[in-house]
């Protein structure tokens, strides 16, 4: 009853610290240019993002946080 | 206590067995043999250079610091060039246009290799960019540089001559 017991431990210790390891799909160093990829930006079409982003900040009265100044007036 | 040495190597096991899966090209193991097409339109295969000290490089044209160095390559080329010595210089871009008109006007006599699909790079185990390889006579990996910074080139430059020394 305690071999089995063990064994499993064992098995679990050992997938658990593999998985540490070694990680897949994994970006590799050399392959760092597909993070500039369209496909990994969270705005496809940046001009419209920014008017959006300018439409949402003057109606909330609230602007800031977002990489853009003023003060809620929506007139900037 | 047999049990607890049982799991120390298993748990050891577990540790190693990715770590040897990893680092492909470390000091003191054989090169990882290859063929690229080049820039001038031919074909270089690492074997081919075996009796020469060789210095693989690897880059790309969004990396910073391999853009920096490579001007500085032209130099160590040209210095240890007769003394039995060759750089490859391994761009990892899929597509190799961006490299091809980065290139152009460069001063640059040592060949210049396109991995397309990133084959050569996962071979050897590139933990960085830019990472760069030295290959003494004999076809071993000495040395594994990765990164680059100014000044690193008079290290470039002190591994070459030791290799070339022997």
């Amino acid at each position: 009853m305690r071999l089995p017991c063990r064994l499993a431990l064992l098995l679990v210790l050992a997938a658990a610290s593999s998985g540490c390891s070694s990680v897949e799909p994994w970006v590799k160093p050399y392959e760092r240019q597909y993070f500039a990829d369209i496909v990994m930006s969270g705005e496809r079409d940046p001009v419209a993002a920014a008017y959006l982003n300018h439409v949402f900040e003057a109606r909330e009265g609230a602007r800031g946080a977002t990489g853009s100044h003023g003060g809620g007036c929506g007139c900037n | 206590m047999g049990n607890i040495r049982g799991m120390l190597f298993a748990t050891c096991l577990a540790l190693g067995l990715p770590a040897l899966a990893w680092g492909a090209a470390t000091p003191g193991s054989p090169a990882p043999d290859f063929t690229l097409a080049a820039r001038d339109g031919g074909k270089v295969s690492l074997a081919e250079l075996k009796g020469q000290v060789v210095m693989i490089n690897f880059w790309a044209t969004w990396c910073g610091p391999c853009r920096q160095e490579m001007p500085l390559f032209a130099q160590l080329q040209s210095k240890y060039e007769p003394l039995g010595f060759t750089l490859l210089a391994v761009n990892v871009e899929p597509d190799s246009a961006a490299a091809v008109t980065w290139l152009k006007g460069m001063p640059i006599t040592f060949p210049i290799l396109f991995d397309t699909d990133s084959a050569v790079a996962g071979r050897f185990g590139v933990e960085g960019m830019p990472s760069t390889v030295f290959v003494d006579r004999n076809g071993q990996v000495r040395y594994v540089h990765r990164g680059y910074k100014p000044g690193d080139e008079g290290k470039y430059a002190d591994m070459i001559r030791s290799l070339v020394k022997e």
